[in-house]
């Protein structure tokens, strides 16, 4: 006995109907002879018989689907493969193949002895069905009796937009691509698609320095950054605040009167035009990468400076002075003075002797403490002395001033120096600490150096100058104590205003100076 | 240049992908016959045929599942969700199978198919029926997210997102379908994946995308005559998001408030704020503002209006950026 099993007719396909048994039970074939046509999705195929004898069992009837693999017939060639048991059962399988294929292909593997049987595995793939498991797709006729009673029933009353059973078949569609290709997506944009903008871009800073400038009303497009990359800092804000409002007082700067002042402090939106977009700011870029040299714009408060220094070197006639004098009583005064508990916890400094000289010298040259004001001509003697400390803070050079310095005792002057150093390291300087000014001592000897020819302050008239103060051979005693000791030593210059300090004046002012740091006691005289 | 609303240009652009490409089948509930519940597909299956224009069960999960296997097989399936309320049968499906099949083929894979949702509320609908779920889509790498707002870019980025080889969540905005608008269809369309400046100004941006477009110009235009100078960037892609534009904009404005209907907490207004604040933390006058829906759930339509931002709710929040 020979089972004959639905072949694979290729093409993927996976089941096929049985259209016409050429043979009937009993008939006696030969091998190649046409035992069944079938047909598959794709065309009608007459099956040969592989084997020669008489058609026991035909197991299919004509117009059932069928998967691939099914038996379909058994064809009695004398040997004696398989039995008939497994014939019947086959039978009855084939008998509700229409129903469930799937179902019946199951049991027909199970029973099937040709089959390896299964190996056991509790993991991972098990092993694999003999056929598809693929369903079958059921023709018009597929709908049992009772389902399509029940949907007409369903149907009688309404028209449904799809009947359940209304099932188009499976067919090739033809489509032909028509007209022009779809656009393409596109890519997300790079930041290289940007092109880098001429504007140096919007001033940087956080938000609480913006809350800050805000609140001081400075535009932050006008501070010159001192920040990591270019940010603005809180102090910057700060000194821009400072130097905004003094340039807008009324104490008779001719500087903030030009245009270029009104600008950099103004309030108007294009004021930054210049630095941002010009050929200038364009092409120093360009070169600064060239060249190995760096550009600034000049702004901020290096910009004010630089007026501040043309206007007074434009304005006053500058005459510099210098004494050297030996200062040891004055750092020995201070060895005394620190070690009084008056001045527990203050910075005692040569600068406080000196800014207690230029004092009690004020007293008796007043018209060192002065100023010309150009627009009345008049020269206006100031009572109050408001003593400038020029001095280098992190945002550029900065001078504030003690008000009223020539009525202090040692101990406030030296306390209202101590603190004024402290908020100018602070960046905390308000405009009230810097303006005003009468007179300014500037201090290049902590940089080391002998002394200088300072420019004078602002509409001020004199400005002092410390030189650093050294061990020097000094040469001391008279006749035959006459002999060189290393002594403290220093050079102090002056510079004042020719047009209404002569050099009788200044020079007296400087020797009195001088007089007070060389023999503090003598202090007491003036 | 033809005037059209923004559902027919869909289905312009639908019909175009339709055409130039045999491999796009459209799949959705009620899309065929009837031409969706927006009219979106009308005409489409019968010019295409049923085999092109699927309708398909009531089972989203089952139409993005089947649309899956499409895409492997080489097919560019384009499905339409019909609320925004109902992707989330479909969620798994999309999370899970679309967004990472590319990735878990090692790049073998593609998965060219679109899902079109109508989003967002205003049109007096039931529950599910106006939610603004691109959030979750957004935060899911492998899909990208695009929103459309206008009938120019409805047309376009329709094709687009067609063309893609990756999956795309496609949003219409739902209230706007029947705004009018010019169709430019001969220029060539710029990238899917590019925001765009609508309004240029110098006080603020108000970064928007979908339906709410509309109301920020407007808001736009209430607040040139208060006196702001007010940009409006169409975000258009959602994921990725094109924070070139967005930070170009808002390096300029150094305001800028993100309006959406989407609730607020964990929303795309929270990303764009992360990100501006990331690379503009020392250019920003202000924080970024949020106008958005508010964290309840989409409420009944009666009160509709009082949840969805508002010209009103958009100038306050210009108002309060102007005032830090």
């Amino acid at each position: 006995m020979q089972e004959f099993r639905l072949p694979d007719p290729g093409e993927g396909l996976v089941e096929a109907e049985i259209i016409t048994w050429r043979v009937a039970e009993g008939d006696v074939i030969k091998v190649n002879d046409v035992i069944v046509e079938i047909e598959t999705s794709k065309s009608l195929v007459e099956l040969p018989s592989p084997w020669a004898g008489t058609v026991a069992t035909i197991l299919v009837p004509e117009g059932t689907t069928v998967e691939v693999g099914t038996p379909i017939i058994v064809i009695d060639d004398g040997s004696a493969s398989g039995g008939a048991g497994v014939v019947e059962a086959q039978v009855m399988q084939a008998e509700v193949v229409e129903a469930d294929v799937v179902e019946a292909t199951g049991v027909v593997t199970d029973a099937s002895p040709t089959e390896d049987g299964p190996h056991p595995n509790l993991v991972g793939y098990g092993p694999k069905a003999s056929t598809t498991s693929r369903r079958p797709r059921r023709g018009g006729t597929g709908v049992d009796p009772h389902t399509a009673s029940a949907l007409n029933a369903a149907y009688a009353h309404q028209t449904p937009s799809r009947r359940a059973d209304a099932v188009t078949p499976s067919h090739p569609v033809e489509a032909r691509p028509v007209g022009d290709p779809l656009p393409r997506p596109g890519e997300a944009p790079s930041a290289a698609l940007v092109l880098a903008s001429p504007d140096s871009g919007p001033a940087l800073a956080k938000p609480p320095v913006r809350k800050l400038a805000k609140d001081l009303g400075v535009n932050l497009d006008e501070v010159q950054p001192t920040g990591p990359n270019g940010s603005i800092t809180r102090g910057d804000v700060e000194s821009a605040a400072a130097m905004a409002h003094l340039a807008s007082m009324p104490f008779g700067t001719p500087f903030s009167e030009t245009p270029e002042f009104a600008e950099q402090v103004g309030a108007t939106p294009n004021a930054r035009a210049p630095f941002a977009s010009g050929p200038e700011f364009t092409g120093s870029f360009q070169s600064g990468r060239l060249g190995g040299e760096r550009r600034e714009p000049i702004r901020g408060v290096r910009k004010i400076t630089a007026q501040a220094m043309i206007d007074s070197a434009a304005t006053h006639v500058h005459v510099t002075e210098w004494v050297t004098v030996d200062v040891s009583a004055t750092m020995a005064l201070l060895d005394q003075l620190k070690g009084r508990r008056e001045f527990a916890g203050l910075r005692v400094s040569p600068l406080l002797v000196y800014a207690k000289a230029v004092c009690l010298a004020m007293a008796r040259t007043p018209e060192v403490n002065a100023s010309w004001d150009e627009e009345t001509r008049e020269i206006v003697y100031h009572d109050d002395v408001n003593l400038g400390i020029a001095a280098a803070t992190p945002r550029g050079l900065m001078v504030p001033n003690i008000k009223g310095a020539q009525r202090m005792g040692l101990l406030e002057l030296s306390q209202a120096i101590n603190d004024l150093v402290q908020v100018a390291r602070d960046g905390k300087l308000q405009p009230v600490d810097y303006s005003h000014g009468t007179f300014t001592i500037t201090n290049v000897g902590v940089f080391g150096m002998d002394s200088g020819t300072p420019i004078i302050n602002r509409d001020e008239s004199a400005i002092l100058c410390m030189g650093s103060i050294e061990r020097r051979p000094w040469v001391v005693g008279v006749g035959a104590e006459e002999r060189v000791e290393p002594r403290w030593v220093t050079t102090i210059s002056l510079s004042f205003d020719h047009r209404l300090i002569d050099g009788e004046q200044g020079s007296r002012f400087l020797a009195d100076v001088a007089t007070v740091l060389r023999e503090p006691g003598m202090g007491l005289l003036f | 240049m033809t005037t059209m609303t923004i559902a027919k240009a869909l289905n312009a652009g639908l019909r175009r992908a339709l055409e130039a490409d045999p491999k796009v089948v459209l799949a959705g509930e009620d899309i065929g016959k009837l031409g969706g519940v927006f009219r979106i597909t009308e005409g489409l299956q019968k010019d295409f045929g049923e085999d092109r224009v699927i309708d398909s069960p009531l089972a989203e999960s089952g139409i993005v599942g089947t649309a899956v296997g499409m895409a492997l097989r080489g097919y560019r399936p384009v499905v339409e969700i019909q609320f925004d309320g109902f992707v989330f049968p479909a969620f798994d499906q999309i999370v899970t199978q679309v967004a990472k099949m590319h990735f878990r083929t090692h790049g073998q894979r593609p998965m060219p198919m679109v899902i079109r949702i109508p989003f967002g509320g205003g049109i007096g609908a039931v529950e599910h029926h106006s939610e603004s779920p691109e959030a979750y889509f957004a935060h899911t790498p492998g899909l990208k997210v695009v929103a459309v707002s206008n009938p120019n870019d409805a047309y376009w980025m329709i094709q687009q997102a067609v063309a893609s080889d990756d999956p795309i969540v496609f949003f219409e905005p739902k209230r706007r379908y029947h705004e009018k608008g010019e169709v430019d269809d001969a220029s060539t369309p710029i990238s899917l994946h590019q925001a765009r400046v609508l309004r240029l100004g110098s006080d603020v941006t108000l970064l928007t995308y979908g339906p709410m477009v509309k109301t920020c110009l407007e808001a736009a235009a209430i607040g040139a005559e208060e006196g702001h100078s007010i940009e409006v960037v169409d975000l258009r892609t959602l994921s990725p998001l094109d924070m070139v534009t967005v930070v170009d904009s808002v390096r300029r404005t150094r305001r800028a408030v993100v309006v959406h209907e989407a609730q607020r907490s964990l929303g795309m207004g929270a990303e764009i704020a992360a990100r501006l604040h990331e690379d503009l933390f020392y250019v920003m006058e202000a924080p970024v503002l949020r106008v958005t829906g508010y964290d309840t759930p989409y409420p009944m339509s009666r009160v509709e209006e009082e949840y969805l931002p508002s010209l009103d709710r958009v100038l306050d929040a210009v108002d309060q950026a102007m005032a830090y």
